[in-house]
């Protein structure tokens, strides 16, 4: 019985012992491998050729957001204007739940219009939203000269002083504000009073809206579109048999929003444009050393790009390019590989220094993937990271121009001598 | 007395099952000998060719041990179908750069089967190891990269070995002289990884590995003479070509491996004493440069109380790689027990050695326990 206690506990401490641990500081060269990491640093000039822009993927009605701002300039004003359409309900309403009766609309005693700014800078003052009613014929091609000048002014609000009411009310023209600080916005809630809030019958009760605003600085700011769009509440009068009553029926999404601006982008010329709206990409074509791909592995890249005509813009402006490669290289059609991709961002108006600064772009994991999988094509495809949703571009000098044309940076490892005494 | 012998068959039969788990379960990465960081720079650390028993008396009675794998002709005496494994654990505590840094590891390294095939010819095959490549290695530095010092830690790491599978063959000519030989086969790979991480997350961190496989052949010959009722002398040679290193079935490096030599005493004055010494020479120095030439010697004494025979010994001599002109030295002491089972049938031997390796300028240390244990079955 000793016997078996004993070998058990032999088996115990036989198993315990079977721990490994080797890992001991190193003094080289005395006690380390002959072999070491070597590490190669690079600046390929000319390896990027046949680079290209194409413009036209994300058009302002398709964006995400409306892009509202008042960007004066040395030569002209960044001028952008949301613009949205609500339908309404008809010309007449349902007067009860308990029957499908229904009663010719009257009008209007009111109607409260929601929003959701979901981009302004903090550092802007004074910002004031003017509300504006347009034709209710706008649609995907209007224009900012087939609307503009807005005309039919309705009312406009402070932003800063409906902010700085308590509760964030204000008593006297009815407007609310809620400062959502999980998802970074604001709700803002603006009465309308019935001349402002004029429901047509004869149009079926659509109207549409147009919004300037204007601050003491240049301003920029960026409201929902889709779930989080504009709706409005109508508080309607209705008739009932001869007698008005009032309804307030479910609220109204936009059916329509989109958001104008002048001055147009530059047309596309042989600078590489990243960025704008309608957004603009960028090819670039790279010769792949086969030196780096074959016997390598790369541990850093970079992209270099010096800017050509700046991004234009308020500061909250700024946006984020990102650099991804294409599965198959078919110019502005090229598919994206939406697997990796590097970012880096672009400071609008910071300084005037930003025009000559030159970008840098990490691209250590797309010539990692080139390296891995040489059927890859080796194009880096230039964009805005939320296309559409900027007005801001930037361009970049092509490869034409010997003196500021794209380079790559990359610092690469040559293989490990691995079996060398 | 039925019984009894029922318990000792079943004890024999329980303990052939562990000999044959140990002779084909352990994992071929760990038939090495024992680890060093003077074979880091060089091909590795060679590894020691004795069983537990030879081991507990410093190596001394190798050259007259059939179940050691350093020479031959002591098979001839081997008697009986005899299979034997041996494992070990070391704590070893390297000092190097004003640190101390604990190491531990376990290894198997001999394992062997040997039994007569005939009145005068008994043959053997087994395996132990002939270079330990396990290390792993961590430095801090920093190089000017894109105009920036950048800050690293470099990890190098080698796991696997060389080992030398030795069929040999031994025959007693007389009652005084019996020779015999051996050829060898050296196999082995080592799985080796580089990596660098940068402090900067902005460099990705290196990663590269590889498997490196090794070959090579030698042969050895050994006599041992029997000069006097008691006294016996050995003698053995062993040539080996040279060491193929292949990644990826590209040769890598093709290094010379030594020449080397022996020669030992055993004095027996009486059945429960024995003693012997033995010193070997090794032409270490062709496998290129950081290589010496070694020496090294050993003495050592069995006793033999009651069952359990006592065993202590010690040994020195020098390292083949080392930084400087001079070989690192290593010296020892060792001890050990051995008990018998199941009549004589299987064998348990145990034994715990001190080492300390030392560089010629003392920039490098190792201190290390070692405790092994052998399982010898003659079924």
């Amino acid at each position: 019985m000793t016997r078996r206690r004993l070998a058990l506990v032999g088996a115990v401490l036989l198993v315990a012992a079977c721990v490994e641990r080797l890992t001991a500081p190193g003094r080289c060269p005395d006690y380390c491998p002959s072999g070491q990491i070597t590490i190669v640093d690079t600046l390929l000039t000319t390896s990027i050729n046949r680079d290209s822009s194409y413009r036209g993927y994300v058009l302002a009605y398709e964006a995400a957001l409306m892009l509202a701002a008042h960007v004066p300039g040395t030569t002209d004003t960044l001028d952008s204007r949301p613009i949205f359409r609500i339908n309404g309900y008809g010309s007449r309403l349902r007067i009860s739940t308990a029957d499908t009766s229904t009663g010719a609309i009257l009008g209007a005693d009111s109607a409260r219009l929601q929003l959701y700014v979901l981009r302004r800078d903090t550092a802007t003052h004074n910002l004031t939203l003017r509300f504006y009613r347009l034709p209710i014929t706008i649609d995907s091609s209007t224009t900012f000269g087939s609307v503009v000048p807005f005309t039919d002014s309705l009312r406009s609000v402070n932003i800063d002083t409906l902010l700085a009411q308590p509760g964030r009310k204000d008593t006297l023209t009815g407007d609310s504000v809620v400062v959502d600080t999980i998802n970074n916005r604001l709700v803002l809630s603006l009465k309308l009073d019935s001349v402002a809030a004029r429901y047509v019958g004869t149009d079926s009760g659509t109207v549409a809206y147009g919004l300037r605003i204007a601050a003491d600085t240049p301003a920029s700011i960026a409201l929902g579109k889709g779930s989080i769009g504009p709706v409005l509440q109508w508080y309607l009068r209705a008739d009932s048999l001869g007698t008005p009553v009032a309804r307030k029926p479910g609220a109204l999404g936009a059916a329509f929003a989109s958001f104008v601006f002048a001055p147009p982008p530059a047309p596309l010329d042989s600078t590489l444009a990243v960025g704008g709206v309608p957004s603009a990409r960028s090819l670039l074509r790279v010769t792949f050393p086969k030196v780096i791909r074959d016997s390598s592995q790369i541990i850093r890249a970079t992209l270099f790009l010096v800017p050509a005509v700046r991004a234009r813009g308020a500061p909250a402006d700024s946006f984020v390019i990102e650099a991804r490669t294409v599965l198959a290289d078919f110019g502005g059609k090229s598919p994206i590989d939406a697997r990796v991709g590097d970012t880096t961002v672009i400071h609008v108006g910071a300084t005037d220094t930003v025009k000559t600064d030159t970008v840098k772009i990490e691209v250590t994991n797309l010539l990692q993937l080139w390296a891995a999988d040489s059927t890859h094509p080796t194009a880096i495809l230039l964009r805005a990271q939320a296309e559409a949703q900027f007005l801001g571009e930037i361009r970049f000098y092509p490869s034409i121009a010997p003196a500021f044309r794209p380079t790559l940076q990359v610092t690469f490892v040559r293989a490990f001598p691995f079996g060398e005494p | 007395m039925k019984r009894a012998d029922r318990c000792t068959g079943g004890r024999a039969v329980g303990t052939a099952v562990l000999a044959a788990a140990f002779l084909t379960a352990s994992p071929p990465v760990r038939l090495s000998g024992q680890d060093s960081q003077f074979g880091i720079r060089g091909l590795g650390t060679p590894g020691r060719w004795e069983s537990v028993r030879s081991r507990s008396t410093g190596g001394a009675f190798a050259p007259f041990d059939p179940l050691s794998q350093l020479t031959e002709a002591p098979l001839a005496d081997i008697g009986q179908l005899t299979a034997t494994a041996a494992g070990g654990t070391s704590h070893r505590d390297v000092a190097v750069g004003g640190t101390t840094a604990a190491l531990r590891s376990t290894r198997f390294p001999l394992m062997g089967v040997a039994g007569p095939v005939g009145p005068r010819l008994a043959v053997a095959a087994g395996f132990t190891t002939y270079l330990d490549k396990s290390w792993d290695v961590w430095m801090r530095d920093s190089v000017l990269l894109r105009d920036v010092l950048q800050r690293y830690i470099d990890e190098l790491t080698s796991d696997g070995s060389v080992a030398d599978v030795r069929l040999a063959v031994a025959s007693r000519l007389s009652r005084r002289i019996a020779i015999g030989a051996g050829v060898h086969v050296l196999a082995g790979s080592t799985r080796m990884t580089a990596e660098r991480r940068f402090d900067d997350s902005t460099f990705h961190s290196v990663q590269q590995s590889a498997e490196v496989r090794y070959d090579g052949f030698g042969v050895s010959g050994s006599v041992l003479l029997g000069l006097a009722p008691g006294l016996t002398l050995s003698g053995w040679a062993r040539s080996d070509s040279r060491l193929r290193a292949k990644v990826a079935d590209t040769t890598s490096a093709v290094t010379d491996l030594p020449r080397m030599a022996g020669g030992g005493l055993l004095f027996a004055p009486s059945p429960s004493a024995r003693f012997a010494a033995s010193a070997v020479w090794r032409s270490w120095s062709q496998a290129g440069a950081g290589a010496f030439d070694t020496w090294s010697w050993s003495a050592g004494a069995e006793f033999a109380f009651r069952r359990m025979p006592i065993r202590l010994g010690a040994r020195s001599g020098q390292m083949p790689f080392g930084p400087g002109t001079k070989a690192p030295t290593e010296v020892a002491g060792s001890l050990g027990i051995g008990r018998a089972f199941a009549q004589g049938r299987a064998l348990i031997d145990v034994g715990l050695e001190r080492l300390e390796r030392r560089a010629g300028g003392g920039s490098l240390t190792e201190r290390v326990w070692t405790v092994l244990v052998g399982l010898t079955v003659r079924p």
